[in-house]
């Protein structure tokens, strides 16, 4: 049985929904008709996305790190949202920004250094989960397993494997990576009385994302989808932080991190007030640092934001033109994200559409009780309501000469495939090399490389005789799978993915397993991991060795039945001793083929896939 | 790297291999599909299974992507009657190509005073094209209809260029 699938007691499964942004997270969980916040009792629903590693020892997470921000902030960690997923290099602009020391690792990946400690965006966003996780436990007063998470819908694949491996550390099972503007819109179209077509706008602190959907009879149809992941309310904050450092009487401030973090405080508040009212006063102490004093008017902060407003625009309109919708057919406008209370972004958005926005959803919570509502369908529990989601960025592979070949156009209704035959360059070529690239741009060196495929195991036979038939699929988590068969032969052709960005698999199964070690009670997990990795490596190898050799019918047939006895054992998450008992008994039946050809290969396949 | 043609859309449907499919039932008909279909409903079953689910959801989708489409869903009709019939009539009338390439410079050159007047100049030429697209496919000439396909790429892309300058 699949995590998240209904037990066989009949007992609906819970799956909480979680929004982990870039500024402040949260959890809710959908238990009956309409999804609720998890809290711990009478506290603020948000849990600020920052992490303060105490030099104590302790790593403290939520309102507990932001409290220490301004007393460490070389040591309190926030807007990790912004590097997960990326290199150094891509994040450079992003790093100038922050106060706490951020270095280079392997990869070009970055990493957060405090004391001799580097630690990983995933790893830090994994504490945020871990205090979700724990909150939710406490309010629903049972253990949660499985969640959907939220990023925003321009996220590339990298960012999205990233935040999946965040959950996982975390100990949680991810069972949907699904985008922000969807949430909000499940959350909004909840009960069938908002049928239409709805709009949702989503600037929050770091990304801005506009989803266009259609809603019909319970199903969630995003016709498409746009954004910047550079684009939110942090933007505007600095806008003011660079006029306060400006107005400062010495003008190291901007090096210094305790000046920086008190000033980006100060904006933001600067920034809430201007919401309300039409001119903020600020009067900031720096100690022996300097004094601050200064007011802004809404019509000067204005100013300096709309260009940024605008650039939401621009994205609102390529959105309906890929939509097929003229913005005068939008029946709803939905705002999600606190950066949506300035008062010049909902004025020009109504001025663009020509309709005042929907108020009934809390732009704060919107996603995660809409992460909830998607949460409780994929346990099984609610099988009225249907979402299908668009993949936000095209998909295509390098040709000669570095140009990019599309192969799904961006807001395609995921899952979705196509299928390409490859051919062979020289004789007795038995692999062949595929770069597989995200973006809209013509030339690979514009687009991110998603990572490179290999396939290999190809017949040697003349150069162009081999047809390999690729099929490239994006399933429902936006995630591609690549299979490849030959097509003379039936050969399988295997895949291999080197990943570019982000956690290698070893990575994430080591850190998994560090996590682990630490606690005692957690030695049976760990076990049941490397026995499940065990086994699915025996069945890899044992159904690649049955390919390669040529076996009587029976014995072929006996090593099925073994086969498929173990992967059952696998799909009902049988104890670790029962797997392993699974794996002898595979064993045996593949070494009583005492065929040299057989076991000669089976001992390869397996090593070769016990290596990986 | 050759492309692959998708199964018939008309057949993933379960729709009559027809141009002229009422917009309102395709798009219920998606939707009864997807409803029946979907991986998000269907993560109980054997690995097996999701698999087969995942792939009948895709060739959903990219049927629904083909057949919204009038002129997607002439092209795989055509596919389907006559497979290759696309690429074996690429080759188009010089005089119509000329006239084509004029309409491109007059759209590339087109004031905003200009604009409209050619918009529905284009809008009208798309229209025609695919009435004679309809013609040619009734009297079954697929390889008549294939060449109008073609030519109404450079009417649809003159038009949507005109609509990029807007």
């Amino acid at each position: 049985m699949s995590a998240g699938a209904p037990s066989d007691q009949g007992e609906p499964n819970l799956v909480i929904g979680i929004d982990l942004g870039t500024t402040n997270s949260l959890a809710a969980v959908r238990a009956g008709k309409a999804p609720r916040v998890l809290r711990d009792q009478g506290a603020d629903p948000l849990t600020p996305s920052m992490v303060c590693l105490h030099p104590d020892g302790r790593a403290l997470v939520g309102h507990e790190a932001k409290a220490l921000r301004l007393e460490h902030p070389d040591r309190t960690v926030f807007s990790v949202k912004r590097l997960i997923g990326r290199s150094v290099t891509e994040c450079a602009d992003d790093l100038a920004d922050l106060p706490y020391p951020v270095v280079a690792g392997e990869r070009d990946l970055p990493r957060v250094r405090v004391d001799d400690r580097e630690l990983s965006p995933e790893a830090i966003s994994a504490m945020v989960l871990s205090k979700l996780k724990e909150t939710a436990e406490q309010a629903l007063g049972q253990q949660v397993r499985d969640a959907v998470v939220t990023v925003p819908a321009w996220f590339d694949d990298a960012q999205r494997q990233a935040t999946k491996d965040a959950a996982a550390l975390a100990g949680l099972s991810c069972l949907r990576i699904l985008n922000e503007p969807t949430a909000a819109a499940l959350a909004y179209g909840l009960g069938g009385d908002n049928d239409g077509t709805v709009l949702v706008y989503d600037l929050g602190g770091g990304t801005f994302d506009v989803s266009i959907l259609r809603i019909q009879d319970g199903v969630f149809r995003v016709l498409a989808t746009a954004g910047d992941t550079h684009l939110g309310g942090d933007d505007f904050d600095q806008l003011l932080v660079t006029r306060i450092l400006d107005s400062l009487p010495s003008q190291q401030g901007a090096e210094d991190p305790f000046v920086l973090q008190a000033v980006r405080s100060a904006a933001e508040g600067l920034k809430m007030r201007l919401s309300e009212q039409e001119e903020a006063t600020l009067e900031l102490d720096l100690g022996d640092r300097g004094e601050v004093a200064l007011t802004v008017t809404r019509a000067e902060f204005e100013a300096a934001i709309a260009p940024l407003v605008q650039r939401t625009l621009d994205c609102v309109k390529a959105a309906a033109k890929d939509a097929a919708v003229e913005l005068r057919e939008v029946d709803d406008v939905v705002l999600v994200g606190g950066s949506t209370r300035v008062p010049l972004v909902r004025a020009r958005l109504e001025a663009l559409v020509g309709k005042p926005p929907h108020t009934d959803v809390d732009p704060d919570l919107a996603v995660a009780l809409g992460a909830a509502i998607q949460a409780d369908v994929l346990a099984g529990n609610d099988k009225s309501l249907l979402l299908l989601d668009v993949i936000p960025l095209s998909l295509g592979i390098e040709t000669l000469g570095g140009a990019v070949q599309k192969l799904i156009l961006r807001n395609s209704t995921i899952p979705t495939s196509v299928s390409e035959e490859f051919s062979t360059g020289v004789d007795d070529q038995t692999a062949v090399d595929l770069a597989i690239y995200q973006g809209e741009r013509e030339l690979a060196k514009d687009c991110r490389l998603l990572g490179r495929f290999k396939l290999s195991g190809i017949p040697p036979l003349p150069a162009g005789l081999p047809r390999v038939l690729v099929t490239f699929l994006v399933d429902a988590d936006g995630v591609l799978r690549v299979t490849a068969r030959e097509q003379r032969t039936g050969v399988e052709a295997s895949i291999q993915i080197v990943p570019t960005y982000g956690l290698t698999r070893e990575e994430v199964r080591r850190m998994m397993l560090e996590s682990i070690e630490n606690a005692q009670e957690d030695y049976v997990a760990r076990e049941a991991i490397e026995s499940r990795g065990k086994a699915e490596a025996m069945i890899r190898g044992t159904k690649k060795a049955l390919q390669m050799a040529e076996l009587p019918p029976d014995q072929t047939f006996a090593v099925h039945k073994a086969v498929k006895a173990l992967q059952k054992l696998l799909d009902q998450d049988a104890d670790p001793d029962v797997i392993k008992t699974g794996c002898d008994d595979l064993t045996k039946v593949t070494a009583t083929i005492a065929d040299d050809v057989i076991s000669a290969s089976v001992t390869k396949a397996l090593k070769e896939e016990q290596q990986r | 790297m050759n492309h692959v043609p998708a199964p018939d859309a008309f057949a993933v449907f379960g729709v009559p291999r027809a141009l002229d499919l009422d917009a309102q039932d395709l798009e219920q008909r998606y939707l009864q599909l997807s409803r029946e279909c979907h991986p998000d409903h269907h993560r109980s079953g054997s690995a097996d299974d999701c698999v087969a689910v995942l792939q009948r959801a895709a060739e959903i989708n990219d049927a629904w992507n083909v057949l919204k489409d009038p002129w997607k869903r002439a092209r795989a009709l055509l596919e389907a009657e006559q497979p290759g019939v696309l690429d074996a009539n690429k080759k188009l009338d010089p005089m119509f190509l000329a006239d084509a390439l004029e309409l491109a410079e007059e759209v590339a050159f087109a004031d905003s005073d200009r604009a409209d007047a050619l918009t529905n100049k284009l809008r009208a030429a798309v229209d025609e094209d695919f009435a004679a697209l309809q013609r040619d496919v009734s009297a079954k000439d697929y390889d008549g209809a294939a060449k109008k396909v073609h030519q109404s790429h450079y009417h649809r892309k003159a038009l949507s260029d005109l609509e990029a300058k807007a």
